[in-house]
């Protein structure tokens, strides 16, 4: 029943905090050499889940397989420490001993496995090359930046080749400018050394960007689990449209007979008939369209999918791109362009999206 | 298993003092018999009869506290608001008043300002004066000493309340158009009035229980109040123990309601400004002003910490304590009868033993139970906190006089010995240790801990490697202010020694009761100097510690 690929498994895990279930059946699973991150808002259960597979949590229920080994099953009342499971995690906070040099800190787990002096140096500095901090290895690690104490964070956990990798949200005491850059170097370093890793974090962006797959939660539970364009393009619930991206959610009520090009009638709250995508156990009264798969164009435009008068409301230009708040038929509609593609104020527009990006709820 | 004997234990040491308290204070019948003959109210209603008692100490406790708060706010102001010279440093000094203790301020204000003898009488009568110009032996003398060495207390509490506001409060007043004064009066007192209330309130309830300044100085003058009141009903012949205890008793029920009063209005009353986080409001730029203010701080420091020294060295040093230079000879008699005097001598190295014993073993102690409390999973773990800290609630005096009887009835030959002040020590000082190292832990990061494990650290090697380096300078702490407060120890202690163990504080109280000033004066020094030496190592370990960002 175990894949050999298979890194991480978790099948019905449920932890409790007193009353409150904190997590509530969660199935997921890693393959080998895959990022893949829980993303949701503070609270969901995300942070809780990874803390169980590094077995820092008591769950309540479940199992867990950490790389075809059982760390935890409630059936078998076994609860592996976290020291024997041979994963390895950063922490939010970094956790950077302050009593200790960089160098003491990346090579601790080694010295914990009792690794050879030479091994453990030779081990120390390629990890340390890998995240460009050789030149502090004997500083005190007290005496670092937020942005050091993070490289100094990873090198320590991939320096005993660790056959999963945990990160709790590594990059959100960065500033804005230092995440995005750390998120390319973590994603290549990643991708590079081949680790299976289990990424938390509720900055969407960053859990699009860099995953290979994103597990959306939502008190507790699994919304969906999908590719970041998959989770982009064909959210599974009004909870993940309004999640991920910049989603209009239009209410109204679709057509149960698919058209000849597989698209699907809408008729939305005020009229509009519109052609949408079909989705997956849809109830049919709502579609998600991300503000950017939208176009504009100059009034008189009929033969664009979707073609519907507006006027432009208000304009905000953003620098990447343009964001207009639309008066349209069904209210206001966001719509992200190009900062090329330049509308005013008042000004009226034919609002145009393909029915694949419009998907049923 | 762990959490059960550790209550047991320390439920014990707490809770049978105060039992016996109880049965003693509803005692009619003869004194010191177990149990009671006779039980009722008549110990309390003797309290009450007594008038002056209850006066002279809502007296003395009203006065000093005012002035002490005074000092505090005026402190606390120029530290947190204003830019002076050395304010870092000048911060760092006001601790201390602190340490010096009350006794020995007592004893030093004794020496400067008693009626004939004080050295600022003598000066004065030199100048040509009449009579004596201040009289430390008087309700207001002793208002005086304990102000100054609590003022500390009311400057640390009322800095800590100035300095949780957050400034940004104050400059959204003024940007929308509120002058500076207008600003103080309808922004900065509101936010900090509870702190400065609640403040108030604490350093009342300990003016209330304070035994050194009234002892040392009331006794003299026959100027009785309420603690003073209960040595002398136990030192009676015969002991007058029911009422002792009655007296005790209400005092510690007066001081619990008194606290909690003073933490509700801390809490209920900040307005959510305390959140924790200490903000540094932008002082004010004084310029040569500056100066005026920073003397302020250095005529408290003199008044509290440069004079009562520099007074008690002089006298120590001399045949007859005076000012009049002409009249002084020198003699280092004082110190050499301080050593060989069997009991004194005894009494200093039984203080310093019993110190560097309770503060190993408590501080050990400590260890264990800050992991218990914050660390640890166990069920009844707030439990143990609430029993252990318990103690800090009763004054120490109260608290020495339950021991005194829980172990006079008991049939183990413990009383009279070193072993039971080692047990009073411990019980009323686990107190301290464990704020000192809890403060420290809560700052540890438990994800520093976490990691550790996740590496692949068994318990043992993380509590090794990362829990107890990150814990010890907070340890060494803990043994530090456990070792300072025991060398300094008055209240419990004066119940609890006897011939054959004495300790240091006590013993100083009486040879300045009995016998002279000079050599009082030269034994409280030599305490000083052992406490002196254990504050600048703590000084130096606190420093380094938050220097450290961990």
């Amino acid at each position: 029943m175990t894949e050999p690929d298979l890194r991480i498994e978790i099948e019905d895990l449920v932890v409790n905090y007193g009353d409150v279930r904190a997590v509530d059946r969660v199935s997921l699973s890693v393959k080998r050499g895959e990022l893949v991150t829980l993303l949701g808002p503070s609270g969901c259960g995300k942070t809780t889940t990874l803390r169980a597979v590094a077995g820092l949590e008591d769950p309540s229920g479940g199992m867990i397989r950490v790389n075809g080994r059982t760390v935890y099953s409630a059936a078998e009342r076994r609860n592996m420490p976290a020291e024997k499971r041979g994963v390895s995690m950063v922490f939010q906070s970094y956790a950077i001993w302050p009593h200790m040099t960089v160098f003491d800190n990346v090579a601790y787990g080694l010295k914990v496995r009792k690794v050879g002096r030479a091994e453990i140096v030779e081990n120390v500095h390629r990890v340390l090359d890998l995240v460009q901090m050789r030149q502090y290895a004997d500083r005190p690690a007290s005496k670092l930046s937020g942005g050091q104490q993070q490289r100094v964070a990873v090198a320590r956990a991939i320096a005993f080749s660790p056959e999963v990798l945990l990160f709790d949200e590594p990059l959100s005491n960065l500033d804005a400018k230092l995440r995005v850059t750390m998120r390319v170097e973590l994603r290549e370093l990643q991708k590079r050394l081949g680790i299976t890793a289990l990424y938390v974090t509720h900055d969407q962006e960053e859990a699009l960007a860099i995953s290979d797959r994103v597990i959306v939660m939502n008190g507790g539970r699994i919304e969906q689990i999908d590719t970041p364009e998959e989770i982009y393009r064909h959210p599974g619930s009004l909870f993940v449209a309004e999640f991920v991206g910049n989603a209009n959610v239009i209410e109204g009520q679709a057509e149960t007979t698919p058209g000849r090009d597989g698209s699907l009638g809408f008729r939305t709250a005020s009229g509009q008939m519109l052609r949408v995508a079909p989705g997956r156990n849809a109830s049919g009264t709502a579609v998600a369209l991300q503000a950017a798969y939208i176009d504009l164009f100059p009034p008189g435009r009929s033969d664009a999918p979707n073609a519907i008068a507006g006027t432009i409301h208000r304009r905000m230009f953003h620098g990447d791109f343009i964001q207009y708040l639309v008066d349209w038929p069904c209210g206001q509609l966001l719509v992200r362009r190009p900062p090329n593609d330049l509308f005013a104020e008042g000004s009226a527009v034919v609002v145009s999206f393909a029915p694949e990006y419009c998907v049923l709820l | 298993m762990v959490v059960p004997a550790v209550m047991l234990t320390v439920g014990l040491m707490v809770a049978y003092p105060v039992f016996f308290l109880i049965t003693e204070a509803l005692n009619v019948g003869e004194a010191g018999v177990f149990p009671p003959e006779a039980l009722g109210f008549g110990n309390f209603i003797d309290m009450i009869e007594d008038t002056k008692v209850l006066w002279n100490t809502a007296f003395v406790a009203g006065i000093s506290t005012l002035m002490a708060v005074a000092i505090g706010l005026v402190l606390a102001w120029i530290l947190t608001r204003t830019a002076i010279p050395w304010r870092g440093q000048l911060e760092r000094l006001m601790e201390l008043p602190y340490y010096m203790t009350p006794l020995v301020g007592a004893l030093a204000w004794g020496v400067l300002a008693s009626p004939k003898t004080g050295f600022i009488n003598q000066a004065w009568r030199f100048a040509g004066g009449a009579g004596d110009l201040v009289d430390i032996y008087s309700p207001w003398g002793i208002a005086w000493v304990m102000a100054l060495f609590e003022g500390t207390v009311a400057f640390v509490m009322i800095a800590a309340a100035m300095k949780s506001m957050d400034p940004s409060l104050e400059e959204s007043a003024r940007v929308m158009g509120a002058g500076k004064l207008r600003t103080a009066l309808t922004i900065t007192f509101p936010m900090i009035l509870p702190g400065i209330l609640s403040a108030t309130i604490f350093v009342f309830a300990e003016m209330l229980s304070a035994f050194a300044a009234a002892f040392v100085l009331g006794i003299p003058g026959r100027f009785v109040v309420v603690t003073t009141a209960i040595w002398q009903a136990t030192s009676a012949y015969p002991p007058e123990y029911g009422r002792a205890a009655a007296m005790g008793l209400c005092l510690f029920v007066v001081l619990a309601v008194a606290i909690g009063l003073a933490r509700l209005i801390l809490r209920k009353g900040s307005h959510a400004t305390i959140t924790g986080k200490a903000f540094r409001p932008r002082p004010m730029r004084l310029g040569r002003r500056g100066w005026y203010l920073a003397a302020v701080c250095w005529i408290y420091l003199f008044l509290a910490v440069i004079l009562p020294l520099g007074a008690l060295l002089l006298t120590s040093f001399q045949r007859f304590a005076t000012v009049i230079f002409a009249d002084m000879q020198f003699t280092l008699q004082n110190y050499v009868v301080a050593f060989r005097i069997g009991a004194i001598g005894s009494a200093l190295t039984n203080s310093l033993m019993l110190g560097v014993i309770v503060a190993t073993i408590g501080s050990l102690l400590v260890g264990v139970l800050v992991w218990i409390i914050y660390r640890s999973r166990v069920p009844g773990r707030a439990l143990v906190e609430y029993v252990v800290m318990f103690p800090q609630a009763v004054p120490r005096l109260v608290f020495g006089l339950g021991l005194l009887w829980a172990w006079l009835v008991i049939p183990i030959p413990i009383y009279g010995t070193l072993w039971l002040l080692g047990i009073a020590y411990l019980t009323v000082l686990l107190p301290l240790g464990l704020r000192t190292l809890a403060g420290v832990v809560v700052q540890i990061d438990r994800s520093l801990e976490e990691c550790a494990r996740v590496c692949g650290a068994s318990w043992l090697y993380q509590m090794r490697t990362v829990t107890m380096p990150l814990l010890r300078p907070g340890i060494v702490a803990a043994w530090l202010l456990i070792f300072i407060s025991s060398v300094r120890e008055l209240g419990a202690s004066i119940f609890l020694m006897s011939a054959t163990s004495k300790v240091i504080a006590p013993a100083i109280v009486n040879s300045w009761l009995t016998s002279s000033t000079e050599l009082s004066a030269a034994m409280a020094l030599l305490q000083t100097v052992c406490v002196f030496f254990a504050v600048v190592f703590l000084f130096r370990i606190t420093r380094r510690f938050s220097g450290d960002p961990a």
